[in-house]
């Protein structure tokens, strides 16, 4: 951890401001203004098509931004991206790829260890602790594709944990998981959290939602809301959110990205 | 069909290459391993990242590189060659990138239009120069002619001190490096294929963690800082560079296979990257081997003959292949034979 | 055309100019060549028409399933096959098991080769589809591990044929890039009976191979069998690519399914004009191919047809009239252009809107650079921009501007689609009212009518935009000069 003095930036691990972005110049997600306090699990909800994936995306710059600009700990991204940690959608790698458990883990560390040199027994002791707390060490040494979908989401969040981050950005990590699995994942934010770490984590079940994160984004092309859950999880807030889609967003977005071509 | 196949001779097929041509055999086997290690071991990535008919659109579209670098300099020599080779690797890169982006042509179609158009530039080329020509002519586009690389050898004199020297080094002491006080170095392909393939080994070995990271998943490289676009291009001028060192001895299209065999033989016997490699630099080196047999045998292109070698190599890993053997398939795997978590991995469907 | 014509190789034309002068000689080259009169010319420019027929048609289908690279490796596959082909017209039988093979006997026999590289195709395609469904190997791996290896076997035999003693004489080399004045009349027979084939399964099957390349779910699900007609496909595939390759060769005959066929794709939405484009394309590149190389022989005819399909795609790459990459950048220029204007029309608007100025008033130029923030020549520019679209008048001298009554209508429609924009930001997607300038500055430019009718109706009763501006009504877009004296009435007492 570098703990740098505290600064104004330092208390806030995310500030968004104005940001629109969306591929192809078709914006997906409007204006969006977002500060998220230190030590809080934030949970991203809305429906399909909202930009939820895209918000972390266009976060950590794998979406250009058409507008507004994004700050973790008070600088850009490209400046702080050792402090984020990233686990992406699991159908987004190929799990056929020929890596061990260990190497993949492996991988959140090569953040710390730089060009040109090789892993330290440092490196491989962190590693190790990571997959021992998703219950996954003894798999350490197997091929990723003899995994079940709730043991691969284990070995990327295990991943997230030798990046040892400041700020964690999931995407849907319970998406295709099994029930144990789902428990214990929850019990490691929770972990992160007490920690002082910032988690959002992209969720499409909007039951569990409401006990699983302390605060919630709601989101559909724009903020719906953002607040403790217990605020935001209303009647009025939800309605608004998942009521269809801004149809004339979507077509305005169409338009735009119909001329970009 | 007896007087088209000769029948096979051990002393003549097996046997002879080693002792009486041996001055050819080794400088052909050795350029065929050094081509088929280097391809091997960047064909890998491209498989991994499947990119392994970006690598079939260079190593057809390097050929106008290679013509124009040849009409411009009226040689083959390495610099002007490489030059033109990245330029080549380049220039299609950008035009598949361009013609997907910019229209609604899909990816595939944008290679083949690009590979071919790039390709019949460098054919038309090459006809047109064929008088003057004598390294680069249309035959040698399609197989290579690895048969030649032994005729050109450097030689350097060795003055007395040196000569009792290097007689004593067993290995050197033969009559393949050594003639009266001539020491044999090697063709200069070979010196420069062996460079080539060292330096890709020395790149693959100390950019390991990259290459891996930005192949595995291009989001976490990211969020690590290791920029996926350089690797991607570097990779490319990489893969140019080799195809171009072994188009004299190969030619275009044979190199491709040359580029996947090997990575697709090692990726159905192991699944860790490393062992993969290896698999890889044993496989170069049968093929090679076993090619130089078969075109002595058959009387035909060496370095087709180096292919089907390697064809012939992968359709062994493809039949026995522990995990994805066809064997395995036909006889079929014994319920009882099933660990706890491959139950539970066929429960859960995944 | 004129750019194919550029690669007739200098030295064609230097050996005429000794005999005949320039022109004459390429006219009267390409005289001899489009009367036909030689045999050898009019089976090439049979052939080259035929196979773009059958190329295009089918490449067409190749290009909308994303199956290119799959005609590629078909293509280098067939080669084995060639080889077999001419190996097996040395065979002769004289009893069931009383087969001998005799090497001078090798000869070029069109049938025997078509079955052979047909079959050596299939047998390509079928090794991809067997390797994709046993192994973890991936569909490029698949392919091009197929394509070089079925190329190396047929190098190895066909550097075996060379080494007969008949080899050289039998023209295989000729297969390699291709030879269109090798054609024979056996080809030509051959030829037509598989394009008329070819022409004829496309027309009675167009229904399903349309809906299989679209949807082969959707196909499914109706009881068609996909997987046949994809294996029917290749199956024509095979017989295209293989009556190509006399004229094409082996190496780049996958070009004249992919390129003419990928032109067409440039240029119409509509299945059967892609068909019918593709054809001519096909049919165009391959005549311009024989003819060159009929100019200058020893250039192999392959690389002039493809070259000329490239030529083709070229120019529907860059001029198409809807996808063409110039076209599209003229279009971009325009529009800037457009919106340039419009934002200069808008300024006009608000400067008399700060103003509580009427309509009819003028803005001086200096007015305007300061709301533009731009200096004088700038705006000066951009005025005379607006006098040519006849959406200004100017007076003394220019400095001073006045809206006509298209001009007024045009800037009223623009700051009312700005605010009604802003407006819409705020109260529908609740984004903060500082954030929605921006956007709106770009999305006025591009609402349409019936986009701003839905915003009406959503935000109707609404006389103000977020910054508490008014929002132009009907009342001031259609009675352009008559405001009320407080500036422009508001939207909503106009309806």
């Amino acid at each position: 951890m570098t703990d740098s003095p505290a600064t104004n930036g330092e208390d806030i691990p995310l500030e968004i401001h104005d940001l629109t972005a969306g591929y192809y110049k078709k914006p997906v997600l409007w204006g969006i203004d977002l500060q998220v306090p230190k030590g809080k699990l934030v949970g991203i909800v809305g429906p399909n098509g909202a930009g939820k994936s895209t918000l972390i995306k266009a976060i950590m710059g794998l979406v250009p931004p058409s507008s507004g600009w994004v700050k973790i700990f008070g600088k850009p991204y490209q400046e702080n991206r050792r402090r984020v940690g990233y686990v992406p959608q699991r159908e987004s790698v190929d799990w056929d790829f020929p890596v061990t458990v260990m190497d993949v883990v492996m991988m959140g560390r090569y953040g710390h260890i730089g060009w040109f040199k090789r892993p330290k027994k440092a490196d491989r002791e962190i590693a190790r602790d990571c997959l021992d707390k998703v219950k996954m060490l003894p798999f350490a040494k197997r091929q990723i594709s003899n995994l079940s979908g709730g043991q691969q989401q284990r070995v990327f969040l295990a991943r997230a944990l030798a990046q040892e981050s400041d700020i964690y950005f999931m995407d849907e990590p319970f998406a295709g998981v099994d029930a144990a699995t789902e428990t214990a994942i929850i019990a490691l934010l929770h972990e992160l959290r007490e920690k002082g770490k910032t988690l959002l984590v992209v969720h499409h079940d909007l039951p569990t939602a409401r006990n699983y994160f302390d605060q919630l984004l709601l989101l559909n092309m724009r903020v719906v809301a953002y607040g403790e859950t217990e605020e935001v999880f209303t009647y009025e807030l939800l309605q608004k959110t998942y009521g269809g889609r801004l149809t004339i967003l979507s077509e305005v977005a169409d338009a735009v990205g119909q001329r970009a071509k | 069909m007896n007087d088209f196949i000769p029948a096979f001779e051990w002393q003549r097929v097996m046997v002879e290459p080693w002792a009486e041509n041996l001055s050819t055999t080794f400088w052909i086997v050795l350029m065929g391993f050094l081509i088929t290690a280097a391809c091997g071991l960047i064909g890998n990535y491209l498989i991994l990242r499947r990119m392994a008919l970006v690598g079939d659109a260079i190593s057809h579209s390097v050929l106008p590189g290679l013509a124009i670098a040849f009409l411009l300099s009226h040689s083959l020599n390495t610099v002007p060659m490489f030059i033109g080779a990245l330029g080549a690797g380049i220039v299609t890169t950008v035009m598949i990138e361009l013609i997907h982006k910019k229209t609604r042509v899909k990816q595939d179609s944008a290679i083949g239009i690009t590979f071919s158009t790039l390709f019949a530039i460098g054919v038309i080329l090459i006809s047109f120069g064929q008088t003057d020509a004598v390294d680069l002519d249309t035959e040698c586009v399609l197989y290579g002619e690895i048969a030649f690389v032994p005729l050109d050898l450097v030689k350097t004199e060795l003055g007395p001190g040196m000569l009792s020297v290097v007689e004593k080094i067993p290995g050197l002491n033969s009559e393949l490096f050594l003639d009266g006080n001539m020491l044999t170095i090697a063709p200069p392909s070979v010196i420069r294929m062996a460079v080539v393939t060292g330096v890709t080994l020395l790149l693959i070995l100390v950019f390991y963690k990259e290459l891996l990271v930005t192949s595995f998943d291009s989001g976490l490289s990211s969020s690590l800082g290791i920029n996926a676009t350089v690797v991607h291009y570097a990779l490319m001028g990489m893969l140019s560079v080799i195809i171009v060192s072994a188009f004299e001895a190969v030619g275009a299209i044979l190199v491709i296979a040359m580029l996947i065999l090997p990575g697709a033989t090692s990726s159905l016997l192991a699944y860790r990257l490393p062992t993969m490699f290896g698999i890889t630099v044993v496989h170069a080196l049968l093929s090679a081997v076993g090619g130089i047999h078969l075109a002595t045998w058959l009387n035909c292109s060496p370095a087709g003959a180096m292919v089907v070698a390697g064809s012939a190599l992968f359709a062994l890993a493809w039949i026995f292949s522990p995990s994805q053997g066809l064997l395995l398939r036909w006889f079929g795997r014994e319920l009882d034979k099933l660990d706890e978590e491959e139950i539970e991995r066929l429960v859960k469907g995944t | 055309m004129v750019a194919l014509l550029a690669f007739v190789p200098e030295s064609a034309w230097a050996a005429k100019i000794g005999d005949v002068a320039e022109e004459t000689s390429l006219g009267q080259q390409a005289a001899r060549f489009f009367s036909f009169r030689d045999p050898s010319v009019r089976y090439a420019v049979i052939g080259s028409v035929l196979l773009g027929i059958s190329c295009g048609l089918l490449g067409c289908f190749i290009v909308v399933r994303k199956m290119a690279l799959v005609g590629d490796t078909l293509s280098h596959a067939v080669l084995p096959g060639v080889a077999l082909g001419f190996l097996f017209s040395g065979v002769s039988v004289s009893g069931l098991f009383d087969w001998s093979f005799d090497v001078d006997n090798i000869t070029k026999n069109p049938a025997l080769i078509f079955a052979g590289a047909v079959i050596a195709g299939v047998a390509g395609t079928l090794l991809v589809t067997t390797l994709k469904q046993t192994t973890k190997i991936k569909e490029d791996s698949a392919l091009g591990l197929t394509l070089a290896s079925f190329f190396a076997v047929g190098i190895c035999l066909l550097t075996m044929i060379q080494d007969l003693p008949t080899g050289n004489k039998s023209g295989i080399d000729k297969f390699m890039f291709g030879q269109a004045a090798a054609i024979g009349k056996g080809d030509i027979q051959l030829m037509l009976g598989v394009t008329m084939l070819i022409v004829a399964v496309v027309f009675v099957f167009y229904k399903e191979l349309l809906v299989t390349s679209f949807d082969a779910g959707f196909a499914r699900s109706i009881a068609l069998p996909s997987e046949w007609v994809h294996h029917g496909l290749m199956l024509l595939v095979a017989f295209a690519v293989v009556i190509a390759l006399q004229a094409v060769g082996v190496v780049l005959v996958s070009a004249m399914l992919i390129t003419p066929a990928a032109a067409a794709y440039l240029l119409t939405d509509r299945m059967h004009r892609m068909l019918f484009l593709a054809v001519g394309f096909g049919v165009a590149s391959g005549v311009i191919g024989a003819f060159i190389s009929f100019l200058k022989p020893n250039i192999p005819t392959g690389p002039c047809m493809v070259l000329g399909a490239s030529a083709v795609f070229a120019v529907a790459f860059f001029g198409g009239p809807r996808h063409g990459v110039l076209t599209r950048w003229w279009r971009h220029v325009s529009r800037s252009k457009r919106v340039q204007r419009e934002n200069t029309l808008k300024a006009v608007y608000q400067v008399l809107e700060n103003r509580a100025a009427q309509p009819e008033d003028s803005v001086s130029l200096k007015e305007l650079a300061e709301r533009r923030r731009e200096t004088l020549d700038e705006v000066s520019g951009q005025a005379q921009a607006l006098k040519q679209h006849r959406l200004v008048t100017l007076h003394e001298e220019g400095n001073k501007i006045l809206f006509t009554p298209g001009g007024w209508q045009l800037a009223c429609t623009i700051v009312r689609n700005h605010r009604l924009w802003e407006l819409y930001l705020t109260n529908a997607a609740n984004i903060a009212a500082d954030h929605v300038h921006d956007d709106a500055e770009k999305i006025e430019h591009i609402l349409g009518d019936d986009v701003v009718r839905e915003l009406e109706r959503m935000l109707d009763d609404t006389t103000r935009d977020p910054h508490g501006r008014a929002i132009p009504g009907f009342a001031d877009i259609h009675k352009p000069f008559a405001p009320s004296a407080s500036g422009p009435s508001g939207y909503g007492r106009s309806s």
